[in-house]
Formats: structure tokens, sequence, C-alpha cells
């Protein structure tokens, strides 16, 4: 069954591929829309072989590091906080309604003025379009922990710390696992955003600077390297869940 | 014998939404004794879980008072050690995490625990699943560890809410053994659920017979079966005869339940 759908995976990937293959090379579509496998191919080469596409990946990936690391270290404490213990939640009530509807973009000028376009503007950006749902995540993954366990680990003689460390963080633990890795894909799109508008570097820089050029391929590499990039991403957060985790392993098998 | 637990004229209403007020338990009163095995035994919604968790300090009465050697029960009392219905096991805890994790909450050092904890385990038949996170387990099993788990916390005082609803009956009786021989040496005040007149009758010193809506006491039956007990007193002549006399007390009770034992089975 497994391979089958294995199977049905490659089969998918092979028709598409084959079908820009042959639109591209019998020039069904011009070069200028969509260019071939092997032009994308060949600019990947160039880029691997010099080390700039390396390099660009690294400093995207440094800046979405920094930036959702310290919403995350932010975020989930306060989060917490506001899952326990009511004034706190009444007090980031109004903020986050206010600065959720705002997507990080909305923050760029104001970043740029402050900050400049350096590396902490970028960082800057992923930090605002992350922490609140970083936040919002960890705060129903606080509420949502069983009161049921919550009165078990009373009636077993836990007081306040205990039930914190004991039952409320593992509880909450998957679910804000969870959130982390929804919020790792946005930050990501924050960071390109901010590359594509002012940064030299990094990966939405070069989609942004190919298109400025006209060298489409270039684009193409830029927005699969994306995707790999955050694929590669993905998977080290699961790996990562498994190990602080064990007792899901049974549910994902 | 003074009584170790006391329910005075205990009412509990639930609010249950649009629906307005659910009387749980009404105008109830009850005293427990010291050493005392006390089973409740009533059709489903009679309020025997209700009593239960007012007993733990889970909820409070809304009128009336519950007590604990006479000191009023105002939040959850340690004291009262509660199996639950649903297991209510700590997920990310191995088998020997949760059952471990009273003796933790009294400062009982690692070695004391380990060893502790796994002679409850075995007790449970539960030796080689040590490892096993709670939902790797079977819902026989999982009763088991909460069952391991408050005997390890040792409170003064046990209420069980069906602790052996879901295991099958050799099972069932190998645990119904097990807990005649505790109560034997320990003397452990306890409060016992269960829907099966055998259960009530091989346990108990005395049978609270419930009835629903709202809940109250319908007959306190004090248990004349001598002890030490056995399961397999149960094929006596005079076994049979107090069983056919309790059942025609509760039939009323327990015809519309689904769990129920007659006296032919
Ligand atoms: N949290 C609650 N909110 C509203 N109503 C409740 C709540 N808990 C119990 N009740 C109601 O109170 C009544 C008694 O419930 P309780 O759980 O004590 O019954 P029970 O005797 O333990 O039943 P069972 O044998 O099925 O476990 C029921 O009518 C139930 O619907
Ligand atoms: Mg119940």
């Amino acid at each position: 069954m497994n391979v089958l759908l294995l199977a049905i995976n490659f089969a998918a990937v092979a028709v598409v591929l084959g079908a820009w293959w042959l639109s591209t090379g019998q020039g069904w579509i011009a070069p200028i829309f969509l260019p071939s496998p092997g032009d994308v191919l060949h600019a990947a080469r160039i880029k691997i072989a010099n080390g700039d596409l390396l390099t660009d990946v690294v400093v995207s990936a440094r800046r979405v590091f920094l930036g959702f690391g310290l919403a995350a270290m932010v975020s989930i404490p306060l989060g917490i906080v506001m899952g326990v213990w009511r004034p706190a939640k009444a007090i980031m009530d109004p903020f986050v309604s206010l600065l959720r509807p705002l997507p990080s973009i909305t923050w760029i000028p104001l970043s740029i003025l402050w900050l400049g376009i350096g590396e902490l503007q970028k960082v800057a950006i992923v930090f605002m379009g992350s922490w609140i749902y970083i936040l919002l995540y960890t705060y129903e993954s606080t509420r949502r922990v069983d009161p049921l366990l919550l009165r078990a680990a009373r009636n077993l003689g836990a007081g306040d710390g205990a039930v914190m460390w004991e039952v409320i963080l593992p509880g909450a633990l998957p679910g804000i696992i969870g959130g982390l890795k929804v919020t790792l894909a946005i930050s990501w799109s924050c960071v390109l955003t901010a590359e594509m508008i002012a940064a030299q570097s990094g990966l939405g820089a070069l989609i942004w600077q190919a298109k400025d050029w006209g060298n489409l391929p270039l684009v193409l590499v830029g927005m699969l390297c994306i995707s790999l990039t955050v694929l590669v991403a993905d998977w080290l957060a699961l790996r990562l869940e498994l190990v602080l985790l064990p007792w899901e392993r049974g549910r994902r098998g | 014998m003074p009584a170790i637990l006391t329910a005075r004229n205990v009412t509990k209403t639930y609010d249950a939404g649009r629906s307005g007020q659910v009387v749980a338990v009404q105008d109830l009163s009850l005293d427990i004794e010291e050493g005392e095995f006390v089973c409740l035994l009533g059709a489903s919604g009679c309020g025997k879980s209700t009593m239960l968790s007012l007993f733990a300090g889970f909820i409070q009465p809304t009128t009336g008072e519950v007590a604990l050697r006479g000191t009023p029960i105002t939040g959850i009392e340690p004291r009262c050690g509660v199996v639950f219905q649903s297991y209510a096991l700590f997920p990310w805890r191995t088998v020997r995490g949760n059952v471990e994790f009273g003796l933790k909450m009294q400062g009982v050092g690692r070695a004391a625990r380990r060893e502790r904890g796994q002679a409850f385990i075995d007790l449970v038949k539960l030796t080689g699943f040590e490892e096993r996170y709670p939902t790797e387990l079977s819902g026989g099993m999982q009763q088991r560890v909460t069952l391991a788990r408050i005997l390890a916390a040792n409170p003064a005082v046990l209420l069980m809410d069906e602790p052996f609803a879901a295991l099958d009956a050799m099972t069932r009786q190998v645990m119904q053994e097990e807990l005649l021989r505790i109560h034997a040496t320990s003397h452990k005040t306890t409060v016992f659920i269960t829907h099966s007149l055998d259960e009530a009758l091989i346990l108990s010193d005395r049978i609270v017979v419930m009835s629903p809506r709202p809940g109250r006491i319908k007959a306190v039956i004090p248990n004349p079966l001598p002890r030490p007990r056995h399961v397999a007193m149960q094929i006596t002549p005079e076994y049979m005869a107090l069983k056919s006399s309790l059942w025609q007390l509760v039939e009323a009770e327990m015809a519309h339940h689904d769990e129920t034992s007659s006296p032919q089975d």
C-alpha cells in the first residue's frame, strides 16, 4: 500500500516534469515565460559551483533562525503564563488583537526607519511575523491540557510548581511544537519578503535580483531552493519531535 | 469506630447550560468508618462519581458539608486517593513514571521510588511493561496502572470509581483478590463504586444503594459475608441466598442498567 502511494508520488512528479520538459523543448512555451528544465539545472550548477547558492541559503537561514528563535523565546513563556494566569491574558489581549491582522510586510517601513537595512532589520521582520502565532498556539495548547490530569496530579500530592512542570508543560508540548512547525514556514516567507524589498544577500534577494537581470532560470532555482530548505527544516523538526515527544511515537507509527 | 469520611446533608447541583440545573445528589448523608470498605451501587447517572468527586475535593457541595476526620474538605485532598473511571494517566510518562508519580510528589528518593513502584507494578501484573507509554497499553492494562499508581502513593482513603470495569473476568477476579488481601492487611478505608452485585458482595463491609434523579441513598445494607473472603465463595448456597435478597432490594434501581448482573448468572 505504502509502496503504491510512493509510486503515485513519483509518477505525478514525473508527469509534470515531463510536460514541462516537452512543452519548453518543443517551443510551445517561450523561454521568457518559462525556461526549460535544462536551463534551470544549468543555472543551478553555476550557482552551486561558485558557492553563491549555499551562501544565500545560509544567510537566509540564519535570519530565520534568529528571528524565529527570539520569537519562540519570548512567546512560549508568555503564552504559558497567559494560559494559566488570566490577568496576563487580559493584558496581552488588546495588543494581540491589534497586531495580529498586520502581515509582517507592513512592518518593513518602520523597521527600516528604526533599524536600517542590515541584519537586525531582517531578524526583526521575522520576529514580528512569528511571535503572535507562537504565542497563540502556546496559549491554546496550555488551555487544552486535560483538566482531569490536573486533578489527578493534585490528588497525588502535586503542588503548583509540580503541576506546572509535570503536567502543564508536557501536556502543552505537542501543541506548542505543532505551532512552531506551522510558524517556521511563516518565518521563511517573512524573511523572503524582507530580502526582496531591501537586501543584498539571501534567497529573497537572489530571486529579486535575478528578476531584475531577466534571468528567469535563476528565479526558478531560488524558488526550488526555498522549497528544499523548508522541507529540510520540516524534516529536522520531525526528528526533534520524535526525540522530545517519545510518548507520541505510537500515534505517529 | 469513629467516622473518617462524612457527608452531611450534601446537595450538589450542576449547571447544565440551557437545560437548566441538574441535581446530581440531593440531601445525602453518609458516615464512613475508619477501615471500612463501602461499595456504592446504583444505576448510571445516580450520582456515584459525584459523591467521589466531593470526597476527593474536586468539587464542592452546593449545600451541606463533606469532611475528612471532622475537617471540611474544601480543596483537592491528597489523603483521599482517587482511581478514576477514565484512568487519567499521564500520557507523557511511562508505566513506571505514572506509578512513581505520587512517591515523587512526596519527595521519596529515586532508589526507594524505583523499588516501591516496582512492587506495585508487579502487584498489578504489569511486570515487563514498565517502559511502555499508556497509549501503548490496552484499556484493562491502563486501569491496572491507575490502581498501582494510587496504591503506591498510599493515601489514607481509597476512592475507586469502577476500577475493574475494563478488565476481563479473569483479571478482574485476580484484582478483587488482591484488593481483598490489601484491605485485610492495611485496613484502608475504601469507597468503591461498582455496577456489579457480586463485586459489591465480595468486597464490601457495607453496600450503599443509590437511586437516581435526584441522587439519594435508597438503602444501606451491611454485608454479613464473613471474612476472610475469597472469590470462590460465590458458589456457596449462603452467598446465593444473600445475593438474591440483595437483588430484590436493588432490582428497581438496577433494572435498566447494561452492566447489571442478575442472580441467575
Ligand atoms: N460536570 C457536570 N456538569 C453537568 N452535569 C453533570 C456533571 N457531572 C455529572 N453530571 C450529571 O449529574 C448526574 C450524576 O452524574 P455522575 O457522574 O455522578 O453519575 P454516576 O452515578 O457516576 O454514573 P455512571 O455509573 O454512569 O458513572 C448525571 O445526571 C450527570 O448528567
Ligand atoms: Mg460514574
